[in-house]
Formats: C-alpha cells, sequence, structure tokens
C-alpha cells in the first residue's frame, strides 16, 4: 500500500475503528442508566427499549384502524370488523403476536410454556378495538419433501393467548376446489391449465385450456412448482401462493385488518427482490395496501381488508431483542424452509450483511421505495397475484425484445455470420397465431417473469412421463374467465359492428340533440 | 496461572440447531490464548502441556476474548454447517451477541476480553417475519 507523503504521520499507523454507537455508553433516552443495545448507532437501555419498540408498532398501526380518519388528533380506536394476523412461526410474526395480544386483549393474558399466565399491559383505551382476532398458518410442508407439518406446533403456540382463534391453512388448498368453494362461495369451477413445452416448462405464450382435474390438490400444486422454470420462481411462487390464501380466507371472515410481521429488515430484503423480478409496479402494495377481490361485475366490494405491516420501522436486530427480553418464544422454519434460493437467499444475505456495517441503509431502501409511485391507474386485478396490474405489458415487452430471426432488426446482423451456421437459425416469419387461450393479458409483469423466465444455466431435464400441462392456482379461474374469452368453446368472439351499436345505442347523442346543445352553450 | 474460566452460551432464534439442539451450553475457556486464535489445545489443558508453553514462550498469546471463543465454538461445538455461524473471522452476519445481556457492540465485539461466569447471548434474526 503506497504512503501519502505526509511526513507528519506514522506510517504504520492504523486507522482507529469507528464506534458503533454515539459518544456516550449510556441510554440517550432516559440518560440514567448504561446501555444495553445500540440501535443505529442509538444507545438504549432494556427499560426504555421495549416501550419503544410498542410505540413504533402502535404508530405504523393506529392511523389505520379506524375506517375514516376522521379529525381528532386521538380519536377513539373501533375496526369495522375482525383483525386477522399471518402467522409464520418466524421472529416478527411472533412478536407481533405478543404485542398485539398485549395491547389490544389484554383481558386475558397469554400463557408461557408452563402454561400459567404471563404479565400484560393493560389499556382499556384500546380493548375491544377488533371484536375478535384470527391467526392465519399456512403449512407449506406440501411443497418440500420430507418437510415435518409444524401445524401442530404453531397451534399450541397460538393457544397460549386465549382470545385467538387459530385457522390453519395448508399450501395445497389453492388448487383445492372446496377451499375456494369456502372462501369465495362460488361453485367449483374447472381448474385453468397451462401448457408446457417438452422440457417440462411453462410455455412463452402461456396458453391455457380448462379441464376438470383428477389430481389432488397436492399434486396440483407440485406439478405447478416444478414446472417453474428457476427456483427464484418457486419461492416467488410459493410467496404469492401463501399471501394470496392468507388474503382470502381473511377477507371471507370479515376482517377489515390483516397484519404481517415482515420488519423493516425483511421489507427491504422483500422490496429489492421483488423489483429485481419485475414487481416494482406493486412496490407500495408490498407496504401497505388495501385489498379485495374483484367481483365478477369487475367492481371491488365494499368491505375492502387493509394489510399493514406494523413492524415496518423495527429492525430485525430489535425484533430479536424484543423477543429475547421479553421471553417471546419463536417456532422458527424447517431447515429446508430456511434454505432459500436464488433472487430472494440473494438478496437477504446483501440486506442482512448490509444491516451489520450500515445499519442506517436498510431504512433507507424502505423509505426511497415508500415515495415511489406507479405513473398510470391500474388496469385491473393481476389473475395469479391479486395486485394491481400495469397495461400493455406485451406491447412493451414486443418492442424492447426480438421476437424471432426475422424481424427487421436482425436482418443486417445476420450477414456476418458463417453460412454453415446460418442453417440453425429459422429465419421464417413465424405464422400468426391467433391470440386465442393466452393468459399472458391477465398477468402483471411480474408474474409473467415468474412463469416464463429461463435460468441462464439452460432449461432443466424433463423427466420420463413429463406432463403436457400444469394445473393454475385454483382463483385464476374465478371472475367468470368466459366473458373474458379465455375459456368456453375455445375461441374469442369478435361482435359484429351491428351488435356494438345496439349494445351503446342508449348513450350516443343524435344530431338533434347535439344541435339543441349547441343552442344552449350560447346562453351560457 | 489463573483457573480456567467457565463461560455461560445461550443459543436462539433457531441457532441452537448447528449445536446439537441445546440451547444452554458452557464452555471451559482458558486466560490466554494462541494469538492466531488456533483451537487446537485441549481447553482445560493444564499450562504445562507443550503446546501451550511453546506459545508463552514465543509470546504469541493473548488475553482469551470474544473472538477467541467463536473460533472455540466453531472447532469444538458446531455439529454442523460452520458457515451459518462464521464469516470471514467473525461471526456471521444476522447473529445477534449479547455479552451479559449487553449488545456486544458496546463491549469491543471481538476483542472484549472473558471474565469466569461470563454469558454469551448468540441470537439468530435470519428467521425473519
Amino acid at each position: 500500500m503506497s504512503s501519502c507523503g505526509n511526513p507528519a504521520t506514522e506510517e504504520q499507523a492504523l486507522m482507529p475503528r469507528r464506534l458503533k454507537f454515539g459518544k456516550s455508553k449510556d441510554c440517550v433516552r432516559c440518560r440514567l442508566k448504561p446501555g444495553n443495545i445500540v440501535i443505529r448507532h442509538a444507545v438504549y437501555c432494556k427499560e426504555c427499549f421495549t416501550p419503544i419498540v410498542d410505540m413504533k408498532f402502535r404508530k405504523a398501526l393506529e392511523p389505520s384502524v379506524n375506517a375514516r380518519a376522521g379529525t381528532s388528533k386521538r380519536p377513539k380506536l373501533k375496526a369495522s370488523g375482525n383483525l386477522c394476523l399471518a402467522f409464520s412461526g418466524g421472529l416478527g410474526s411472533s412478536i407481533t403476536l405478543d404485542i398485539v395480544h398485549n395491547t389490544y386483549f389484554s383481558s386475558r393474558p397469554p400463557l408461557d410454556d408452563l402454561g400459567k399466565p404471563r404479565g400484560g399491559t393493560n389499556h382499556p383505551r384500546n380493548v375491544s378495538v377488533w371484536p375478535s382476532c384470527l391467526v392465519c398458518y399456512v403449512e407449506v410442508c406440501g411443497a418440500f419433501a420430507g418437510m415435518h407439518d409444524r401445524t401442530e406446533d404453531i397451534r399450541s403456540v397460538v393457544e397460549r393467548y386465549p382470545s385467538f382463534e387459530f385457522v390453519p391453512l395448508r399450501i395445497e388448498d389453492a388448487f383445492d376446489g372446496s377451499w375456494w368453494t369456502k372462501v369465495s362461495g362460488s361453485n367449483i369451477t374447472p381448474q385453468v391449465w397451462l401448457e408446457l413445452s417438452k422440457e417440462g416448462l411453462i410455455t412463452d405464450g402461456l396458453h391455457v385450456a380448462s379441464k376438470v382435474t383428477d389430481l389432488t390438490p397436492v399434486e396440483a400444486m407440485r406439478s405447478y412448482l416444478s414446472s417453474l422454470p428457476t427456483q427464484t420462481a418457486i419461492s416467488s411462487a410459493l410467496q404469492n401462493l401463501t399471501r394470496v390464501l392468507i388474503l382470502h380466507t381473511a377477507h371471507s371472515r370479515g376482517s377489515s385488518h390483516l397484519l404481517f410481521g415482515s420488519s423493516l429488515t425483511s421489507i427491504s430484503i422483500s422490496l429489492l427482490s421483488s423489483i429485481s423480478q419485475g414487481g416494482g409496479y406493486a412496490i407500495r402494495e408490498e407496504l401497505q395496501e388495501e385489498w379485495a377481490p374483484v367481483a365478477a361485475s369487475g367492481s371491488k366490494p365494499n368491505n375492502v381488508l387493509r394489510v399493514i405491516r406494523p413492524l415496518r420501522d423495527v429492525t430485525a436486530k430489535e425484533c430479536a431483542i424484543y423477543a429475547w427480553w421479553n421471553n417471546i418464544s419463536v417456532v422458527g422454519r424447517d431447515k429446508q424452509r430456511r434454505a432459500i434460493l436464488g433472487i430472494a437467499a440473494l438478496t437477504k444475505n446483501f440486506v442482512v450483511g448490509l444491516e451489520k456495517d450500515y445499519p442506517s441503509t436498510v431504512s433507507t431502501i424502505a423509505r426511497t421505495c415508500e415515495k415511489l409511485e406507479p405513473k398510470d391507474v391500474p388496469s385491473g386485478q393481476c389473475r395469479l397475484c391479486k395486485r394491481p396490474m400495469q397495461s400493455a405489458i406485451q406491447e412493451w415487452k414486443d418492442r424492447i425484445s426480438i421476437r424471432s430471426y426475422s424481424d427487421d432488426k436482425l436482418a443486417a446482423d445476420l450477414a456476418h455470420i458463417p453460412s454453415p451456421c446460418r442453417g440453425n437459425l429459422d429465419t421464417r416469419t413465424p405464422p400468426q397465431v391467433p391470440p386465442l387461450l393466452a393468459l399472458t393479458d391477465f398477468l402483471c409483469y411480474s408474474c409473467h417473469t415468474t412463469l416464463t423466465s429461463r435460468s441462464s444455466r439452460g432449461v432443466k431435464q424433463s423427466a420420463p412421463g413429463v406432463s403436457s400441462a400444469t394445473p393454475l392456482p385454483i382463483w385464476v379461474a374465478d371472475r367468470g374467465l368466459h366473458e373474458d374469452g379465455l375459456i368456453g368453446d375455445g375461441t374469442r368472439r369478435k361482435i359484429p359492428k351491428e351488435e356494438m351499436l345496439d349494445i351503446v345505442a342508449n348513450f350516443l347523442i343524435n344530431d338533434q340533440e347535439l344541435r339543441g346543445m349547441r343552442y344552449l352553450q350560447r346562453f351560457l | 496461572m489463573a483457573d480456567t474460566m467457565t463461560i455461560k452460551l445461550v443459543f436462539s432464534g433457531g441457532l441452537e440447531l448447528l449445536f446439537g439442539n441445546e440451547r444452554n451450553q458452557s464452555v471451559l475457556i482458558p486466560p490466554l490464548v494462541p494469538s492466531d486464535n488456533s483451537t487446537h489445545s485441549s481447553p482445560s489443558s493444564s499450562p504445562s502441556t507443550p503446546s501451550s508453553h511453546n506459545d508463552i514462550l514465543t509470546g504469541e498469546t493473548k488475553a482469551a476474548d470474544l473472538e477467541y471463543l467463536i473460533y472455540h465454538l466453531r472447532d469444538h461445538l458446531l455439529k454442523e454447517r460452520p458457515e451459518l455461524f462464521m464469516e470471514n473471522g467473525t461471526i456471521r452476519p444476522g447473529i445477534l451477541v449479547l455479552i451479559n445481556n449487553t449488545d456486544w457492540e458496546l463491549e469491543g465485539e471481538g476483542s472484549y476480553q472473558l471474565c469466569n461466569n461470563d454469558e454469551i447471548v448468540f441470537i439468530s434474526t435470519l428467521h425473519g417475519g
């Protein structure tokens, strides 16, 4: 290493290590006791730390409790429906469970490992904000061979909170018509199937067919996951399935609020991971959203579900310390489940490393994303992930990509390729396949990428006896795909001009009416 | 020569799975350890064993600190997946360390000198939401 040339310095001097906290080791809040924990360069003692996390939780949640904001600075909290907590057994959701119980359902204190009541803060003002609380858990062992079913372990954790109702779900419910009938009230619809290529992967065209399946929900779910092209796609698909299962369950049970236990660190990871997979359009929904299933008429029902992440200002480190100092037991995840792969894993490693060395940058990720919003109005709700969908995705993809070797953009470039090699290139103009039975226009860009992206390592080897089609989650077929022309007799019907005129005739202004309007305008 | 120190250990947040599923353990650490964090010599060895005697003669020792403890745990207690516990010579990012209920960042991190009956807690924060 070369010297800076300054004669006044010691050549062998080492730069002093930068402190990760301020000058003093005393608590910045009470200034009386020595600190026990460093959170983003601020030092807190144990007694001051817990109330700070509780305050952050309530500050993130309570402004969204009442259906209308009102004018009072401290309104009485009263929700329009019940509360639903999404519980994974992880750190954040365990803390969410505990804080919600202690703050809003504290008439019956939670039980410890020995079955004895634990202490809890009483807040009379906050009692009965929600009449009841559901705790939803989605068991994913069906997606991983040999994984242990933790439903009963999770049940035993939730049962320590007497006020909560445990609602167990399974990841394969997403392919179970009976579950769909229970949450949507609609009759079992034929499942939508996606065409697969000879390698067993979903084709780019996303061609679909409708048929009744004899596969069990587990088999259908495994078929769907095995048809996805990359590990990243599998991770994303599982996250989407889990989230949509909980959304529909919460909505069908009359919940007005759904809470996820995502910490600031988890949110930053999911934001970066989602954006890198084309999910930037739904970036606001990653933080907070008001959700409702779109009805057959295309309109949203009145009872929307507010999806909130009350730990969004609390880092993973704070969550860990809070759980430790408040004796909150964390079930954790199975070893196989912890081994997430793909972009999500890489992003997690990056953000966790960032949090260690530069803790403030983790919150910068979330704060910056909070300021972003899409330019245009959504064109609908994606059928797969149930998030807002941007318009004209296919046109944009066509503009930025070369779809065939007969494309004019490539014509001049082909001249440099030696003649013997050109034989491998199919330069014929592809036949104009009519846009029948394609799911493309009903998916957001992120879901489209999830289904069709290809790994740089090449196509996976096809298993013997690979199927020609794979089922999609049961909710894809909802909302009358017949009307959309996606399923039915298999063809789209072009409406004749005369029929279109009949439909809009009552809304057209004839010449006589137009003249009358112009005459009136002269007097305005 | 000062006596061997008893260090109490607690593993939480899923980290116990790497240590034979035992949340509470303890180890014996000598007061002086090799400066290069080598853990070849047994922790309960007496000062008269050849390896530690040579270290003392060469002067390449240091007071037992948290950095050495982490190497010791990796080499003697960890049952599987060392890469989930240590990275680049220190504790893996995402694992929180408490020394007697205080963040190790307030106690000098790896350079904190161990004392008899210290309680060191390792909590994994990697289990997400």
